[in-house]
């Protein structure tokens, strides 16, 4: 039952680095004793921080670590959250809050599931708010529909999608605020091939990695041959010195023996 | 690079628990309760408790290289008292005193959206 304990690996510190579209910069730092275990971590980062404006502190981005070479682990965008407390101040008795999710589809393919809020001054109708949800749904698909994942997500956290609702639900009631207050990666497509050359940029790529894969075995190969003729040359030098060693020891014996006849 | 780390701590009326991971949630750095702090049992909830070990926490923390730590605080919830225990502005007060630069400071008490029944009856917990 007592199991030994396991002897302590070294955990290398892996930097996190931000998609092409939040800048490429570093994130954070995460521990782990192999790069398999980093793949799949989450992060949450505050806009602010890439911003530095104050005022987005309350919006969380996600990343997930999509790859790893050497020290560097990519991650991607995965969706964002608003922190609960800020939430909490915007929702308010005698005052109504009007969610929606939406299910779209973005220019290049990516299905995305958009949940925007918004709050207004005082308790309105279901009909205002079926209107407003309706006017949400318009706007998200269009902007949705025209771009592709990176201009729509800066779209929805710069507030873009907040503004153009605002405008259009002014004419039934006047918003207060409309916001994303989170969103969710659902399906991204597989990489696709999109010219010819380039998929034949990735055959040569590939051919050649087959070539050296297989020099690199002809090597070992030839290496092994090398080394096993090696191991014997060790071996006929260790029986010449065994000799030599022997020799000595008589000729120390010998010497013993006269010094102590001289002795006597 | 400063490196970075989370501090979660779990703040009940009956103990507060302080574990220290990094960014993404996935490797425990450190970790201490009140229960691991004070001989008695009633202490555990205490702010004394949670500053002791905080404390330690710190410590353990520095030594590994860490300038700094964002906060997620949490109390018991799912229906139950949705405010952090007695131990966790102490905490808190203490990391930010031993010398670790703090972050944001977040409440990630976990909140039904109206899911199980409370336990407890109809007519509520008679004591």
């Amino acid at each position: 039952m007592a199991e030994r304990k396991k002897k302590k690996t070294v955990k290398n510190w892996y930097a996190l680095i931000a998609p092409k579209a939040f800048g490429k910069t570093k994130i954070a730092e995460t521990p782990a004793d192999s790069e398999d275990k980093v793949i799949g971590r989450t992060v949450e980062v505050s806009l602010q921080e890439f911003t530095g404006d104050f005022a987005k502190a309350h919006i969380k981005l996600i990343f997930k670590v999509v790859e790893v070479s050497g020290f560097e682990a990519r991650t991607a965008f995965i969706g964002h959250t608003t922190t609960t407390d800020y939430v909490k101040r915007m929702a308010r008795r005698y005052k109504s809050k009007i969610d929606g999710v939406f299910d779209v589809k973005t220019k290049d393919g990516v299905r995305i599931r958009v949940k925007p809020s918004a709050y207004t001054g005082k308790v309105i109708k279901t009909s205002q708010k079926r209107a407003i949800r309706a006017f949400m749904k318009e706007v998200i698909e269009k902007l949705a529909s025209e771009n592709t994942l990176d201009e729509f997500v800066k779209y929805m956290l710069d507030g873009e999608i907040g503004k153009q609702t605002y405008k259009l639900s002014k004419t039934i009631y006047p918003v207060k605020r409309v916001e994303v207050h989170k969103s969710e990666l659902l399906e991204s497509p597989k990489v696709e091939i999109k010219t010819e050359k380039e998929a034949e940029e990735i055959e040569k790529e590939e051919e050649e990695t087959e070539k050296e894969m297989k020099e690199e075995v002809k090597d070992k190969v030839e290496e092994g041959i090398k080394e096993t003729e090696e191991t014997e040359e060790v071996e006929g030098m260790k029986e010449e010195e065994r000799e030599g060693t022997e020799e000595k020891v008589n000729e120390e014996t010998e010497e013993a023996k006269e010094e102590i006849k001289e002795s006597e | 690079m400063e490196k970075w780390a989370i501090a979660h701590i779990f703040s009940s009326h009956n103990n507060t628990i302080i574990t220290i991971t990094d960014v993404t949630g996935a490797e425990t750095l450190a970790k201490c309760s009140g229960g691991m702090v004070v001989k008695a049992d009633k202490d555990e909830p205490s702010p004394y408790a949670a500053m002791i070990a905080a404390q330690r926490v710190a410590e353990e923390i520095k030594e590994k290289g860490i300038e700094g730590v964002h906060i997620r605080v949490r109390g018991i919830g799912r229906g139950r008292s949705k405010s952090p225990g007695p131990g966790a502005q102490a905490a808190i007060r203490t990391l930010a005193r031993a010398g670790l630069k703090i972050g944001r400071i977040e409440d990630v008490t976990p909140l039904p959206h109206d899911g199980c029944r409370e336990k407890g009856g109809k007519r509520g917990r008679r004591v």
